[in-house]
């Protein structure tokens, strides 16, 4: 089938829903060509969720500037979008006197990108704020936080949805045409006809890059890989700990969630294989006794999970790691908005990019802002952070309130079916849990997930065989065990 | 012929040594009958039982758990199988009702091992 | 608000039901059971394969069979119950909540019972490296697909760590058509019953590899194999022994631990060799008045010694709600060599009690003793301990003096 639109965004990962739901601000019909299940499927839902405070960037660049303008909006973002953020601060903690230069040089260069609330502290002050760290002195950026970056990128993605935006996902794009004035952009399902393409695919950049004829572009992949502590560890942690940086690498850190669990990594391996997610067991190790030298509260006890995420960056032929590249090329590819190499600090800087971005479309075409466009997602409040009378009021309301399906994460059956009908129409088993933390707790699925899987059967009138778990072929069943 | 079997009649799993010379079974280091009367049979004729579900057709569950009223030959155990696969019953069901009458002549029932009610 | 109640039972399963039934026969009769599931049973309920109550019964029983004995006990003597009541709320001065589809019941109590069973270890608590694809299950979560839900969870299987679930899993899926390729233990002995070896692996030619273990998951959307590599006396994995095993699905049998996340919330001390909450001869927590028994105290091996505990559980509750619970001492009762862990961690009184307990590793030969100060109060003579097996002493009544600590040790 072919479809027409006045823009499409290829990828709809953080970037791309942020571009989405940013151009719903202007009368423009709108479709996000996305080749997974859902939109937390690669870096945007596999990264340390911390909002940067734009130190570490050097001056001048589209990632410092962008990471300021991005740390600096996040609260409003989250109060309209409704994903958590925690302006909890972060500190880089050091103890020789290298670390002191290093860390005055970042302190330098924060204040130059127009970062704020940045202060060296001594030891004292180091321990009040992060009881058990080890270290001497650190800096501390006030503004950093925390934030969930699941509901970050899905609820960008369903507000761009209310306001018109179209998403196609399970969509892999496999060839651009130019005809006509307009791109023809084939994927393995639909065809789209679009005045006007993003390319937001991230680890994905360079092949529609190619496509778009805007070729040359050399992107390595560094892969990242993380342990998750139970949630017993959060109240240990207020904020995120790191080393002090190296000019292209933040360090393995210590992070806390927004749901109170810890996460510990990235290492950075660099890589060629964008889809290969598996964490090795040397590097889990590594992770454990790296950070340990940081926080000591680190045991393999408390593992509940491990993953890993890989960052596209674009580097020069020497190897040397660039700038983010947002690019109108009318030499090679007239109305095409081209990023590159989006990496780290994207997740913060998510919407100023797509602010970016659109604006140099603007250069070209004149936007018309929509009178309807409405910034704000209502979320409802989850069960699990309702008290009781609250709790009382909503399954009054909706007595599926009163079925928890998940008890970990205190998740009802209201809000995994509610899950189940999301404006996106992703259907997997991960999608549920991204959307709602229900599989997220302690026992990792070992008790809810019979019960999801067979609400997902129920609400979508599905086989079990159809039922999927992250991906297009990650069947979760074989089916029934007796038929009939 | 001597053997050494472990006892599966219950989980102290003795270790039986079995001694058989065609007539009389000699059987030592079980720690009670059932052991001796196990260790006879699994040299001569080996039995098994089996626990499966049953498709239930208007229960509160899609199907209801069973299990074998006493050993059948191990050789049987597919066959079975077979069977109870193919048996649909309609609730109510319930424990020890004989879904399955002398299952292929072995003599043994399949019988219900939960209370099944009627879809509600 | 908060509903007064005598004693409000966390958890419908075998030691919830047991405590409730026997509380019920000492004459505590104003008492609540709350049960998360629709049904009341716990784990039994999907546990369909028999061998439960050869000891509490004299013989063998599935496990809903077992279950039901207790339940028929609770709907006759009218034992007031909720199903489809999830505890949410635990508190040190034992107000509970609980959200149902009716509401949320909040109960003021005299005594608590934590009955909530257990939770198995998953893949990221073992850390399996590799990819993260469809098709990795715990034992658990497979047998309920098929036992409870009618879902077959694969076809082509291979399963890490030798515990009874995955024996029993093992043969039902391979009676259900499922291919069984091997299941490895990354210790030196099995993990489970030596007759699930037999009649679960030997009977259908499952092989069953020791010191092995899964290094590597294949498969970016379901799996597609697992490499197993062999492990070394410390069970690290041996380099270059790997070989891949291709299949679709992957059963963990890797332990169970205590479901002890309520335990946290109302600030009950945790053992960290248990995970369950520390107690003492009569069952009771760190907290006056909160009980605990079955497997989130500790994980046991056999249900039917989760109603003897629940049982004598009901006993001390009872005497705790009519004052009679006597408390004298303070004493604590010490794993000595080669002892993993104990219950009770402490000794409040010179009542008699049982002292269950797990060796650290395979022993033959050994004398398991019970010891305060220079005096052995107990000597029990085994000819094989296993850790995988839970043992179980009597201690009788005034053998505790009310001085020194226990220590449990073997030689």
């Amino acid at each position: 089938m072919l479809h027409y639109f006045d823009a499409a965004i290829i990828g709809g990962g953080v970037v791309g829903s942020a571009i989405a739901r940013e151009l719903s601000r202007y009368e423009l019909s709108i479709a996000v060509i996305e080749e997974n299940p859902d939109v937390v499927c690669e870096a945007s839902g596999r990264n340390s969720a911390v909002v940067h405070g734009g130190f570490a960037y050097d001056t001048g660049s589209l990632k410092a500037r962008l990471c300021v303008e991005g740390n600096r909006m996040m609260d409003t973002l989250s109060s309209e979008l409704g994903f958590r953020f925690i302006r909890c601060g972060k500190v880089l903690v050091g103890n020789t006197d290298e670390d002191l230069k290093q860390l005055e040089r970042t302190m330098a260069q924060g204040k130059a990108n127009g970062a704020t609330g940045l202060e060296l502290i001594d030891s004292a002050k180091l321990h009040e704020l992060v009881p058990a760290v080890n270290g001497s002195f650190a800096m501390f950026s006030r503004n950093s936080g925390i934030m969930d970056p699941f509901l970050f990128t899905i609820n960008l993605a369903e507000n761009a949805v209310m306001n018109g935006a179209r998403y196609f996902l399970s969509h892999k794009v496999i060839s651009i045409a130019r005809k006509d004035g307009r791109y023809v952009v084939h994927t393995e399902a639909d065809d789209f006809s679009v005045k006007w393409i993003f390319n937001a695919s991230g680890k994905g950049a360079k092949a529609i890059s190619d496509m778009l004829g805007i070729t040359g572009y050399r992107i390595i992949g560094s892969k990242g890989n993380y342990l998750v502590l139970d949630k017993r560890l959060g109240p240990l942690l207020p904020m995120p700990v790191y080393p002090v940086p190296s000019n292209t690498y933040m360090g393995i850190h210590v992070t806390p969630t927004v749901d109170g669990n810890v996460t510990v990594g990235p290492d950075a391996v660099n890589t060629d294989d964008f889809s290969y997610y598996g964490v090795p067991a040397d590097k889990m190790e590594y992770l454990r006794e790296s950070a340990s030298t940081l926080w000591p509260h680190i045991d393999k006890k408390d593992v509940i999970r491990t993953f890993s995420g890989i960052l596209s960056k674009w580097v020069d032929e020497n190897g040397v790691i660039q700038d983010f590249k947002i690019e109108v090329r009318p030499d090679l590819a007239p109305c095409a908005v081209n990023l590159i190499g989006i990496e780290s600090p994207g997740l913060t800087a998510a919407v100023p990019i797509a602010r970016y971005a659109i604006s140099l479309m603007a250069e070209y075409t004149s936007l018309k802002e929509k009178k309807d466009f409405n910034p704000v997602h209502e979320s409802a409040k989850r069960f699990a952070e309702m008290d009781t009378a609250e709790r009382e009021k909503a399954i009054k309301a909706d007595c599926r309130y009163g079925s928890l399906v998940c008890s970990c994460e205190k998740v009802t059956e209201a809000e995994i079916i509610r899950a189940i009908h999301n404006p996106l129409g992703v259907h997997t088993m991960t999608g549920i849990k991204y959307r709602t933390r229900a599989m997220m707790g302690g026992c990792q699925s070992g008790f809810c997930q019979m019960k999801i899987e067979k609400l997902i059967e129920k609400e979508l009138g599905i086989r079990p065989e159809d039922v999927r778990y992250l991906r297009t072929s990650s069947w979760v069943l074989s089916g029934k065990m007796r038929e009939g | 012929m001597k053997k050494t079997f472990t006892c599966i009649i219950c989980p102290n799993g003795c270790s039986l040594d079995v001694d058989y010379d065609g007539q009389n079974i000699i059987v030592k280091g079980n720690l009670c009958k059932r052991g001796e009367i196990y260790a006879k049979e699994e040299i001569i004729a080996p039995k098994r039982t089996i626990s499966s579900s049953v498709r239930l057709i208007d229960g509160d569950m899609e199907i209801v758990s069973v299990r074998l009223s006493s050993p059948v030959p191990k050789s049987m155990i597919f066959p079975i199988m077979e069977v109870i696969k193919k048996t649909r019953v309609t609730a109510p069901v319930h424990i020890g009702d004989v879904l399955i009458h002398d299952v292929l002549s072995t003599g043994a029932d399949v019988i219900a091992t939960r209370n099944a009610e009627r879809r509600s | 608000m908060f509903e007064k109640k005598d004693v409000v039972i966390i958890g419908g399963g075998p030691a919830g039901l047991s405590a409730a039934t026997a509380l019920y026969r000492l004459g505590v009769k104003d008492i609540v059971i709350l049960e998360r599931e629709s049904k009341l049973g716990g784990i039994l309920r999907q546990c369909i394969h028999d061998g439960f109550g050869l000891q509490r019964f004299g013989k063998s029983l599935s496990g809903p069979e077992y279950a039901q004995v207790f339940i028929d006990e609770v709907i006759e003597n009218h034992i007031e119950y909720h199903t489809d009541a999830t505890v949410v709320t635990l508190a040190p001065d034992r107000r509970i909540e609980a959200v149902t589809p009716e509401g949320v019941l909040s109960y003021s109590a005299r005594a608590v019972v934590l009955a909530m069973g257990c939770k198995e270890r998953s893949r990221g608590s073992i850390m399996i490296p590799g990819e993260r694809p469809s098709g990795v299950f715990t034992a658990g979560s497979a047998q309920a697909y098929m036992n409870i839900y009618n879902r077959m969870p694969g076809r082509n299987v291979v399963i890490l760590g030798s515990g009874d679930i995955g024996l029993i899993m093992a043969r039902r899926l391979t009676l259900e058509g499922a291919h069984v390729a091997a299941v490895f233990e990354i210790q030196d002995h099995p993990n489970g019953l030596e007759r699930n070896i037999v009649q679960c692996l030997n009977d259908y030619d499952i092989p069953l590899y020791l010191k092995h273990t899964v290094t590597d998951i294949h498969g970016n959307s379901r799996l597609e194999g697992v490499t197993v590599s062999e492990v070394d006396d410390s069970c690290v994995p041996i380099e270059g022994t790997g070989k891949i095993y291709p299949c679709d699905t992957l059963i963990l049998s890797v332990g169970l631990r205590p479901d002890n996340g309520l335990l946290k919330d109302a600030g009950i001390e945790i053992d960290p060799r248990t995970n369950g909450a520390i107690v003492n001869e009569h069952l009771m927590t760190s907290i006056p008045g909160i009980f605990s028994s079955g497997n989130v105290l500790h994980v046991h091996d056999l249900v039917d010694f989760v109603s003897l505990e629940s049982e004598a559980l009901a006993e001390s509750v009872s005497r705790f709600i009519s004052g009679t619970l006597s408390h004298d001492r303070d004493i604590s009762v010490k794993c000595g060599s080669g002892i993993g862990h104990t219950v009770p961690q402490r000794v409040s009184s010179g009542d008699g009690f049982s002292l269950s307990l797990r060796v650290s590793s395979v022993m033959n030969d050994v004398v398991i003793k019970v010891r305060q100060g220079e005096r052995d109060i107990l000597q029990r003579k085994m000819r094989k301990a296993n850790p995988a097996e839970m043992i179980r002493l009597d201690i009788n009544s005034g053998t505790v003096l009310p001085s020194e600590d226990l220590e449990v040790l073997v030689e």
